[in-house]
């Protein structure tokens, strides 16, 4: 077993040969690579960790039903619970399905191209009887329009509380859902907080964490698909489809509310994507024009590059006082 | 015991079974996958519900993927992920709880 965190040199040179072979691509944010060598020194299978993703699993055609896959996964298991940990998960090809489910993986979701797995035994079922649980009951009555809004959060600032506050004039109820991805400037549960706190005195608004049932760009696997351009606009229709099929109806949520995206492109493209898919499925995408201040419009990244510069002053100014409060008194 | 964090034991190679434990707080809740779980599916949840009660753990969340584990190695590896569950990785009393 040859193992690397990451791989480097020679070897990682060989592990990106070995996955052209079998149509894949090795994914730049790899921290972890375990390889099986034959007596030639040869790579003939291997697989990847990203966080609490693993990834790059791929076997050679010629050493099929010899347990390596079992052998590649476990090394990656391992890994992964010596560093904390547990709730695993994995993107791969539906054809895979058999053989991962005999490795403990369970199906969450699945389009024609892509298959979602998790470790965890009815893992998203739980988190949707999570979310029900602190649903108000009203919620759920004949007549009610639930909303939801997936954002990042990073940090919740004045835009994103305009966001919610628009958003509750045009339903009853509506579901927060922040992403859980945990490569961002202010961490996973920092972001939760900050959206709990910031709409405390708002009651028709529930916050969830989206756990790994939201995919934002960053978390979502490009490796197995050749063309980057192509790629992000399937990552965009998965995520998407996994909402309006699996999350949206034990929610009943009819409306999903969105910012304009003036900036970042892909953020704009996955915009253009939800406007597209959504509505199919009987979903209402609502765009809302994003607020202003100064002459620009306000954005996380806004406040982040202003942190970043130590201009204090005018993040403190895009941010909500509840945010502010919760930053300096981490800091 | 009580469990502390998550832990694992075991791989998923032939005649082998990978345990998973996590703290729980609904009593045993028991989970498995088995190549076997037609033929050996009680058998193995009995060795499994023993060495638990053997270790003295009544609150955990237990997953195994069996691929065909003789008792002996499933009994190992669960004792095997309870040991590392509650950082014990020397002088390990097997068979018995941690103390």
């Amino acid at each position: 077993m040859l193992e690397g965190r990451p791989l480097q040199g020679r070897a990682l040179e060989e592990l990106k040969i070995f996955l052209a072979s079998q149509d894949l691509n090795y994914d730049e944010g790899i921290e972890y690579s375990a390889c099986i060598l034959d007596d030639d020194f040869k790579i003939i299978a291997a697989g990847s960790v990203e966080e609490n993703v693993l990834k790059c699993i791929a076997v050679d055609p010629h050493h099929l039903g010899e347990g390596l896959s079992g052998s590649v996964v476990s090394q990656l298991i391992q890994y992964e619970f010596e560093h904390g940990r547990s709730r695993l998960v994995l993107y791969t090809k539906p054809k895979n399905e058999e053989m991962f489910k005999s490795l403990g993986f369970y199906t969450v979701f699945q389009t024609k191209s892509v298959l979602f797995m998790e470790n965890e035994k009815q893992g998203f079922e739980k988190f949707i009887q999570a979310i029900q649980e602190i649903t108000p009951i009203d919620a759920k009555d004949y007549g009610r329009i639930v909303g939801a809004i997936v954002a990042n959060c990073n940090p919740f600032t004045m835009g994103h509380r305009y966001l919610i506050e628009e958003a509750l004039k045009q339903c009853d109820y509506l579901h927060v859902f922040v992403l859980s991805d945990k490569r961002t400037f202010y961490g996973a549960e920092d972001r939760y907080q900050m959206v709990l706190k910031g709409t405390e005195d708002l009651n028709r608004v529930i916050v969830h964490q989206a756990s790994d049932y939201m995919v934002s760009a960053a978390t979502f696997p490009t490796y197995y698909l050749k063309e980057k351009a192509f790629a992000n606009k399937a990552n965009c229709e998965f995520d998407l489809e996994m909402f309006a099929e699996i999350i949206a109806p034990p929610l009943k949520i009819a409306r999903r509310f969105v910012g304009t995206e003036p900036i970042c492109r892909v953020t704009g493209s996955y915009n253009t994507a939800m406007k597209q898919i959504l509505p199919e499925y009987g979903i209402e995408v609502i765009e809302i024009e994003r607020k202003i201040q100064g002459d620009e419009v306000i954005s996380a990244s806004r406040v982040r590059e202003a942190v970043k510069n130590g201009r204090f002053q005018d993040a403190e100014r895009l941010v909500p006082e509840t945010t502010w409060r919760y930053l300096t008194q981490k800091s | 015991m009580e469990i502390v964090q998550p832990a694992m034991a075991g791989t998923l190679e032939s005649s082998d079974c990978q345990v998973t434990v996590e703290p729980g707080n609904n009593g045993i809740e028991f989970n498995l996958e088995s190549v076997v779980i037609n033929q050996f599916g009680n058998q193995i949840k009995k060795v499994v519900m023993e060495t638990l009660k053997n270790m003295e753990v009544s609150q955990v969340k237990i997953s195994i993927v069996d691929k065909g584990a003789l008792d002996c190695t499933i009994k190992a590896r669960v004792e095997g992920a309870l040991f590392r569950s509650v950082g014990q990785f020397d002088h390990l009393p097997w068979g018995g709880a941690v103390r």
